[in-house]
């Protein structure tokens, strides 16, 4: 039982990492079609929110930290932005299910679109307050495009472990 | 007997421990870590001392363009390569006719210079370089340029193109650098009318634009007037183009008008640029 939730882990930690790697160049290329390439999708955000709802990779307080600052060095403007974001998702998270018993796939997407909006305000305030300039109109199609991310990064969660 | 649980131990629908003490800890953290960076560069030293973070990206990303342009120079029949080098010769010959004027016209300046009393402060030299992709990183717009610190490029020089300012270089690798351009909202730029008469300070808006918020409704200004850079601040050459006035609006002050400046560049991936020297 244990070596077989040990395999499942791994493979969960394995399909993180790959999805994180594939985040990196997606990262540098607009979407085809959209004639201003700064309207994409936050894939690193997606694949955080996407992971923690699912339940996936064991991801705790500290990696989400860690994740958060290699995010950050890799193509961040600020050291520590993406740390903090994600931090707050994942306390953010933890804290709803505390409070409110999430079951439904409805409540899911609900917290889903509602952890990837509280992460763009904390990417806009943290941006504003060190004359990081994003016009703001740019940044709520970003967390709308987010949100059809995460839905992509879940179906391939769920098709992968479910193998 | 019922025994009344202790408040502390209470768990809601989540049983795991809520760790907040260690949140408040990492919060601090990435706080002060956005203050030191935000003050100190740290992330532009580590990018640019560490090239394994950025270069494979940018290489990667360039890979297609650079594999299309190579097939495409494959399928180049003779024909073409005539015509297109009976077109260059005469491109050289006309600029080589223009060079002689220059010249002549370079040296009457010089005598002139010297007559007056006049500092020369217009001085073109620099690093040639491409832009390259990507335009774009993690939802953030930016100019990517195939040079780096080991083409002596550094942070803070002008960069130009053949119809006038494009920005400045923000960050450098070694061998990419990044330019902001002079339409992004963090950007100002001394400049001056053509005619010489109003010295200003151009702001971009971050919507492709340059604006003026205020600016004296008193002094002549007119549709179409063009903006050149003033040199005063001894970082970009006095004379380079920077825009041209598409718009003149009334502010709520009858003392002030808004001026709007269609900028004159508009540089657009795999197009040349210089990077002027800094002056030491």
């Amino acid at each position: 039982m244990n070596a077989l939730t040990q395999l499942q882990k791994n493979k969960e930690e394995k399909l993180f990492f790959l999805l994180f790697i594939i985040s990196i160049p997606l990262s540098h290329v607009g979407i085809i079609g959209i004639e201003n390439p700064a309207i994409m999708p936050n894939y690193f955000i997606a694949l955080i929110v996407s992971f923690i709802l699912t339940k996936k990779a064991a991801l705790s307080l500290n990696k989400v930290l860690f994740i958060g600052l290699v995010v950050d060095i890799l193509i961040g403007k600020l050291i520590g932005q993406y740390g903090l974001i994600f931090i707050i998702i994942y306390i953010l998270d933890l804290l709803i299910n505390k409070v409110i018993f999430i079951k439904y796939e409805k409540q899911i997407e609900s917290l889903s679109l509602f952890l990837i909006f509280s992460s763009f305000i904390v990417l806009w305030v943290t941006s504003q307050n060190f004359n990081i300039f994003i016009p703001l109109k740019v940044l709520i199609l970003q967390a709308i495009l987010t949100f059809i991310a995460y839905l992509f990064f879940k179906v391939a969660i769920t098709k992968y472990i479910s193998k | 007997m019922v025994q009344e649980a202790s408040k502390s131990n209470l768990r809601l629908f989540n049983r795991d421990r809520f760790p907040l003490v260690s949140f408040f800890v990492f919060f601090i953290l990435c706080s002060i870590l956005m203050g030191a960076d935000s003050r100190y560069q740290i992330s532009q030293k580590i990018k640019a001392r560490i090239p394994i973070i950025s270069s494979p990206i940018n290489n990667l990303i360039n890979l297609p363009a650079g594999l299309f342009l190579e097939l495409k120079n494959n399928f180049i029949n003779k024909k073409l390569l005539i015509e297109r080098i009976n077109n260059l010769e005469t491109i050289n010959y006309n600029l080589s006719i223009q060079v002689q004027e220059n010249q002549l016209l370079n040296s009457e300046n010089n005598i002139l210079r010297k007559t007056l009393k006049m500092r020369k402060n217009f001085q073109i030299r620099g690093e040639i370089a491409e832009i390259v992709l990507p335009e774009v990183k993690n939802g953030y717009l930016i100019i990517t340029i195939n040079k780096g610190f080991k083409h002596n490029i550094k942070n803070g020089s002008a960069v130009i193109n053949n119809a006038g300012l494009v920005g400045q270089i923000i960050n450098t690798s070694e061998s990419y650098s990044e330019i902001r351009p002079i339409t992004s909202e963090a950007y100002a730029v001394p400049a001056i009318i053509d005619n010489g008469k109003e010295n200003v300070i151009l702001y971009g808006n971050g919507n492709g634009e340059l604006e003026i918020p205020l600016f004296p409704a008193g002094s002549p200004i007119k549709i179409n007037d063009t903006f050149i850079t003033s040199g005063v601040d001894d970082l970009y050459p006095k004379g380079i183009r920077v825009g041209i006035v598409s718009e003149i609006k009334p502010t709520k002050s009858p003392k002030f008008n808004y001026i709007l400046v269609e900028p004159f560049s508009q540089p657009t991936s795999f197009s040349n640029i210089t990077v002027l020297k800094i002056k030491e």
